[in-house]
């Protein structure tokens, strides 16, 4: 037997399956007693299931209307203040002076606290280590002590 | 000839309040119940579809007509009906559903059956467990249900509110229908 239609079921009893699913479903149902009895159990559900939800409590629709254009007045005039041209405009001056004082402190901040950049700079000057950057690259060896250790036997076997 | 949803939401878009108010007129009832159903209370219901009508009013503009209006206008109701759902989700557990208006009179809403008394009462009890079943499901599932059982939607309109395939669909109502099916089944 084919595989039991269990979701083509309810579909199958509103009548909306095409023609040719609807004849497999009924072909299948003719053959299966359990299929069958589930379509009318479900037929049964379906008419029970509106009866069971009950009617929403009685409700005065003039007043349901009232306060649907009191909500809906309201949320205009929340969004009409942002798109008065006025206002508009006062706050997009503030957003940019509020925007001009955060880059300024933000500047005047990272100048404090960074001590060390000056120093840094002058002895880098002094020194001149990075005009020496290739010696500076090759000192990064002598900090590995076996390196140190077999520098003759590199340069014999260098040179082998 | 009264102008069709599609025609209203385009003046809506233009900010035409005349075609806002027959759109509200239209949708109310069926928003509000279709958010009870999904939120089961009834000051989140008022809420919740008074803010999709809010939304609705906003996005006018972003309606395209390629799908009907009441579809894109039930993707609205349903996203913010399962934020709402999220949202206060760790809250209703706190508060054990303390606004919930299922508890109050579920019996009472209920048809009286031509039956004996036994079995009116074994019937209604067994609704009310459906009822509260409903309640438990995922809440895709259950917008899903509620979609199929109260607005009649067919599997691909339910599809473009959910904004998932249709064999998604098919999958979330087989899953949700074998849960109730078995509350019945158990009493």
């Amino acid at each position: 037997m084919a595989k039991h239609p269990d979701t083509d079921l309810v579909p199958y009893l509103r009548g909306e399956l095409p023609p040719a699913e609807r004849e497999r479903v009924a072909r299948h149902l003719e053959e299966c007693p359990d299929c069958r009895q589930d379509t009318e159990q479900l037929r049964d559900l379906l008419g029970d299931l509106a009866r069971s939800i009950g009617e929403p409590p009685v409700v005065n629709w003039a007043r349901y209307r009232a306060e649907l254009y009191q909500k809906l007045e309201a949320r205009r005039g929340r969004r009409a203040w942002w798109w008065r041209p006025v206002p508009l405009a006062l706050s997009a001056g503030l957003a940019g002076v509020l925007l001009v004082v955060g880059v300024w402190s933000g500047l005047e901040l990272s100048k404090s606290t960074d001590p060390f950049s000056l120093d840094e700079a002058v002895i880098g000057r002094e020194l001149g280590l990075l005009q020496e950057y290739q010696m500076v690259e090759r000192l990064d060896l002598l900090e590995d002590l076996d390196v140190i250790r077999n520098l003759d036997g590199l340069a014999s076997g260098h040179q082998g | 000839m009264e102008p069709s949803d599609e025609a209203l939401c385009q003046r809506v878009a233009k900010r035409d309040e005349a075609a806002f108010d027959l759109l509200v007129a239209r949708y109310q009832e069926r928003a509000h119940r279709l958010a009870w159903s999904m939120l089961r209370n009834a000051e989140d219901a008022r809420d919740v579809s008074q803010e999709a009508f809010i939304r609705l009013y906003e996005a006018a503009g972003s309606f395209r007509g390629q799908s009907k209006f009441s579809t894109w206008f039930y993707r609205l109701l349903v996203n913010l009906c399962l934020d709402h759902k999220r949202k206060h989700r760790w809250w209703k557990l706190w508060v054990r559903d303390e606004g919930d208006d299922r508890s109050d009179s579920l019996l009472e809403r209920q048809p009286a059956p031509a039956v004996d008394p036994t079995d009116k009462l074994h019937r209604e009890q067994t609704m009310k467990a459906l009822g509260e079943a409903v309640d438990r499901l995922a809440p895709r599932q259950r917008a899903a249900v509620m979609l199929r059982v109260q607005e009649d939607m067919a599997t691909y309109e339910i599809a473009k509110v959910l904004k998932c395939s249709e064999a998604t669909v098919r999958v979330h109502l087989h899953r949700a229908l074998t849960t109730l099916k078995k509350t019945v089944e158990k009493r």
